[in-house]
C-alpha cells in the first residue's frame, strides 16, 4: 500500500512539473520571440497533448518495435526514479534511501540507453545519428555529472540525499563547492538535451530520435523529457542549493521555489543560448568539465579532512 | 460526450501541425506563416496534422512528394497553397493569401480532429520498391555481411574511416523536404556514424523564378531604399530560418517578425535583435571554425564571397551607392561564422542605406548586386553558382556541421525552368 502511495505521489508530483515546465517553456518562448495572439501558455500543453492523443502511430520499415515502444516510457520511468531519491521536505520523501545520490546518479546514466533506444528503433537514419550522438555526450559528461554530485556527499559523510540537504545548514554547497554547481548544470542540460545540450532530438535532426514517432508515443517522449528536467533540476536543488532548507516558509515550499528557480534558469537558456556541436561538447566534457570536477573533489575532499 | 470528442474539442485551440513543402516563390511566405499562432510548422512530417504543399512545380514532377505525404501519421489532410499541382487531388482549391491559407488549414485540421474517418489515403502502394533478390551467401545481394540492396534499399558497406579504420558505411539520401535542409535541396551520401564520407547534392527542378525587385532592377531602375529594405528583409528571413535550425526557434520567430515590417526606422529593433544572438554563444558554440571554404571560384557570391575579405559587391559601380559614401563591409576566415557576421552585417548596413537613400535610384541595366551576390540577365541565380562545389565541401564533416555550412551559404536549391517550359506555361 505504502509502494503504491509513493509511485502515484511521484507520478502526480512529475505531472504536474511537467506541466507546468511546458507552460513556462511556452511563455518564455513567447517572451524571447515578441509573439502574441497564441494559445495561452497555461492551456499550451493542455490542448498539444490533446492534439497528439488523436493521431495514430506511424509505423516504419523493419523497426525495433520493442524497443522503440519501450524508450519513452522508460525515459520517463528514470525521471521518476531519480526523483524518488530526492526528499521534498524533511522526512518528507518517497523512499529514504542511504544512497540516494547513487541512485540518482545511475538512473540518469540510464537516460543515455534510453535515447539509444528511441534512436535505434525506429530503423531510419536521423533517429540513429542522434542515438550516436547522445552515446557520445553522455560518455563525455556523464564522469564529471557524477563527480560533482558525489563530492556533495563529501562534507555530509552520506550518500542519502537528505543527509546531504542537512549539512548544508550553516552553508549550502553552492559556496562551499563553487565548481559544482556550474558543472552540474551544464552537464544537466546534455542529460536532458534540453537548450544547448538538445543534440539528440536537434533541429539540425529535424527532430533527431523523435523525427520518426507520432501521436501518444510523441507525446510520452516530450512528457519524459521534460519530467528528466524536472529531475536534475530537483536535485541540483538538493545538492548545491539547501534543498528544503530555507527560513519562514515551510521546508516543501523552499524545496518548489528552488526547483522551479533552477528549472527556469535551464528552460530560458534553451531559448537564449545555441545548440553546442557535438565535437564542441565531447571537447567540453573531457578537456573542460573533467578537470574542474577533478579539482572539486580533491579541494573538497582536502578541505573535509 | 465521448474521451475522442472532447480531444477533438480541445485539439480545435492548438496550434495545426504543418509540414511544408515548398517550391519556387514561395520560401518567404512559409517561412513567415511560423508567425501566425494558428499554425506550427514541424521539421518531420510525422509530426504534421496537415501537409502544405506550397509554391510553384513543374506539373507532375514533385519528388518525394506523395511519400512525405504517405508519412504524415493519419488522420492527415492536405492544403495547397498556389499553383495547382498534378497527383493531387484536383479538388483542393488553390488559396492565395496567408489568412487564406490559414483558414483553411484550421478548416481542414479541423474536419480532421471531429472526423478522422475523412483523413487522406495513402498516395503510394505499401510494399517494397523491389523484389528480395535472394543472391549472396546471405540472400541480400550483398558480400558477407554486408552490401547488397535487399527490397532495393541499400545495405551498410565497408570503407576505411578518415582514421584509416574499416567501419560501417551507410548509403542514405536526405531530402528534398525535411526541416533540417533548405526545402528542395537533396542529399546523397555515405555516412559512417555521423560522419559524410561521400555526397552527392542534388537540387528540385521548379517552375519559372518569381521575378523580385532585384531582377526587376536587371531591366529598370529601382528606388534604393526599397532595394536596400529587401535586401535586409532577406537577410532577416534567413536568420529566422538559420537560428531555428541552430536550436534558437524563438529569436528565429524574432528574425521573422522584424523582416514582416522593415522599415528604416527598425534599425534599432534589428541591432538589438542582432545583439542578442550575438551573445547566445552561437559563434563560439556552432560557428566559428565550421565550413571553411577554400579561397577561390567565390566571384560574384555576395555575402560568401565578402566574408572572404573580397569588396565584391556590384553596388559599388553605382552612382547612387557612391553618391550615400557606400562601402562593402566585409570579414576574414571564410568560415560558417564569417558568413553570419558578414549578413548580420549587411542587414544594419542596409538599413542606414534605406534611411538616408531619398529619391535614390540604382541598376536598370548590366548586373545587379542581390542579396545572395551579383545577377545578371539570362545568367545563373548566384547560389547555383556554389552548388556544384558543395559535395566537395561536406565531404568530411558531421552532420551537424554539413548543416550549419549548407545554412551559412543561404542556397535555394531549386534550379529554376524558363518560363515556356515551367509551370505556367
Amino acid at each position: 500500500m505504502e509502494v503504491a502511495l509513493s509511485v502515484v505521489a511521484v507520478g502526480l508530483i512529475l505531472l504536474v512539473s511537467v506541466y507546468l515546465v511546458d507552460v513556462a517553456d511556452t511563455a518564455i518562448g513567447y517572451s524571447v520571440s515578441g509573439m502574441q495572439g497564441g494559445v495561452a501558455s497555461w492551456k499550451a500543453p493542455l490542448v498539444t497533448a490533446a492534439r497528439l492523443m488523436l493521431r495514430r502511430r506511424t509505423e516504419t520499415e523493419r523497426p525495433d518495435r520493442e524497443a522503440w515502444a519501450l524508450a519513452p516510457p522508460l525515459l520517463g520511468g528514470l525521471a521518476a526514479v531519480a526523483l524518488t531519491a530526492i526528499p521534498l521536505s524533511a522526512g518528507l520523501d518517497v523512499a529514504d534511501i542511504p544512497v540516494g545520490i547513487v541512485l540518482f546518479g545511475a538512473a540518469m546514466i540510464q537516460v543515455m540507453v534510453a535515447v539509444f533506444l528511441h534512436g535505434w528503433g525506429p530503423n531510419s537514419v536521423f533517429p540513429m545519428i542522434g542515438a550516436f550522438r547522445m552515446a557520445a555526450v553522455g560518455l563525455s559528461i556523464g564522469i564529471p555529472f557524477s563527480l560533482v554530485l558525489i563530492t556533495t556527499a563529501l562534507p555530509a559523510e552520506s550518500l542519502s540525499v537528505g543527509v546531504i540537504i542537512e549539512s548544508q545548514q550553516d552553508l549550502w554547497n553552492v559556496l562551499r563547492q563553487p565548481l559544482g554547481l556550474p558543472i552540474y548544470l551544464v552537464t544537466a542540460l546534455g542529460f536532458s538535451f534540453w537548450g544547448p545540450g538538445q543534440l539528440p532530438d536537434g533541429a539540425d535532426l529535424a527532430g533527431g530520435t523523435n523525427v520518426e514517432s507520432s501521436g501518444p508515443a510523441l507525446l510520452v517522449w516530450r512528457v519524459s523529457r521534460a519530467a528528466v528536467l524536472v529531475a536534475v533540476s530537483a536535485m541540483g536543488t538538493a545538492a548545491f542549493l539547501g534543498g528544503y532548507l530555507g527560513p519562514a516558509l515551510p521546508g516543501w515550499l523552499w524545496m518548489v521555489a528552488k526547483t522551479a528557480a533552477v528549472a527556469l534558469v535551464l528552460i530560458w537558456t534553451g531559448h537564449r543560448i545555441a545548440r553546442v556541436r557535438v565535437e564542441g561538447m565531447v571537447r567540453l566534457g573531457w578537456l573542460v568539465l573533467l578537470p574542474l570536477a577533478l579539482v572539486d573533489v580533491f579541494v573538497s575532499g582536502a578541505l573535509t579532512l | 460526450m465521448g474521451l475522442r470528442r472532447r480531444l477533438g474539442s480541445l485539439a480545435e485551440s492548438a496550434p495545426v501541425a504543418v509540414f511544408p513543402v515548398v517550391g519556387a516563390g514561395a520560401r518567404a511566405d512559409v517561412a513567415r506563416l511560423r508567425l501566425r499562432p494558428e499554425v506550427e510548422l514541424v521539421d518531420s512530417p510525422r509530426h504534421a496534422d496537415v501537409l502544405l504543399v506550397a509554391g510553384e512545380f513543374v506539373p507532375g514532377e514533385v519528388p518525394g512528394l506523395a511519400q512525405v505525404h504517405d508519412q504524415l501519421a493519419p488522420p492527415r489532410g492536405t492544403v495547397r497553397w498556389g499553383e495547382r499541382l498534378d497527383g493531387l487531388d484536383p479538388s483542393t482549391p488553390t488559396i492565395g493569401t496567408q489568412d487564406e491559407v490559414v483558414a483553411a488549414i484550421g478548416s481542414v485540421a479541423s474536419g480532421l480532429y471531429r472526423d478522422p474517418s475523412i483523413s487522406e489515403s495513402p498516395l503510394l502502394p505499401d510494399v517494397d520498391p523491389v523484389d528480395w533478390r535472394g543472391v549472396g551467401p546471405y540472400g541480400h545481394g550483398g558480400t558477407g555481411m554486408t552490401g547488397g540492396t535487399p527490397y532495393g534499399r541499400p545495405m551498410v558497406e565497408r570503407a576505411p574511416d578518415r582514421d584509416g579504420l574499416e567501419l560501417d558505411q551507410l548509403p542514405v539520401t536526405v531530402g528534398p523536404w525535411i526541416g533540417s535542409l533548405p526545402p528542395g535541396m537533396t542529399i546523397h551520401m555515405k555516412l559512417q556514424g555521423d560522419i559524410i564520407q561521400e555526397a552527392e547534392v542534388l537540387e528540385l527542378v521548379a517552375g519559372p523564378y518569381c521575378p523580385d525587385l532585384f531582377t526587376l532592377a536587371l531591366s529598370s531602375p529601382q528606388r534604393v531604399e526599397d532595394m536596400e529594405l529587401a535586401r535586409a528583409s532577406h537577410h532577416l528571413v534567413w536568420l529566422g530560418e538559420a537560428l531555428r535550425v541552430h536550436g534558437l526557434p524563438a529569436l528565429g520567430l524574432r528574425a521573422l517578425r522584424l523582416s514582416q515590417k522593415l522599415g528604416p526606422d527598425s534599425a534599432r529593433s534589428v541591432r538589438r535583435l542582432i545583439q542578442t544572438v550575438r551573445r547566445s554563444g552561437i559563434f563560439q558554440l556552432a560557428l566559428r571554425g565550421v565550413g571553411t571554404l577554400p579561397d577561390s571560384g567565390l566571384d560574384g557570391l555576395g555575402p560568401v564571397s565578402r566574408a572572404h575579405g573580397r569588396e565584391d559587391d556590384a553596388r559599388l559601380d553605382e552612382p547612387a551607392y557612391r553618391e550615400l559614401g557606400f562601402t562593402t563591409i566585409t570579414h576574414d576566415g571564410g568560415d560558417a561564422a564569417a558568413r553570419w557576421r558578414q549578413r548580420l552585417g549587411e542587414i544594419d548596413q542596409s538599413l542606414d542605406l534605406a534611411g538616408r537613400a531619398g529619391a535614390l535610384t540604382a541598376f536598370g541595366a548590366g548586373v545587379v548586386e542581390s542579396p545572395r551576390g551579383r545577377i545578371e540577365p539570362e545568367g545563373a541565380q548566384p547560389s547555383s553558382l556554389l552548388k556544384g562545389r558543395l559535395a566537395v565541401w561536406l565531404t568530411g564533416l558531421e552532420w551537424g556541421d554539413a548543416v550549419t555550412t549548407i545554412w551559412s551559404l543561404d542556397l535555394d536549391p531549386i534550379t529554376y525552368l524558363p518560363v515556356e517550359t515551367g509551370a505556367r506555361q
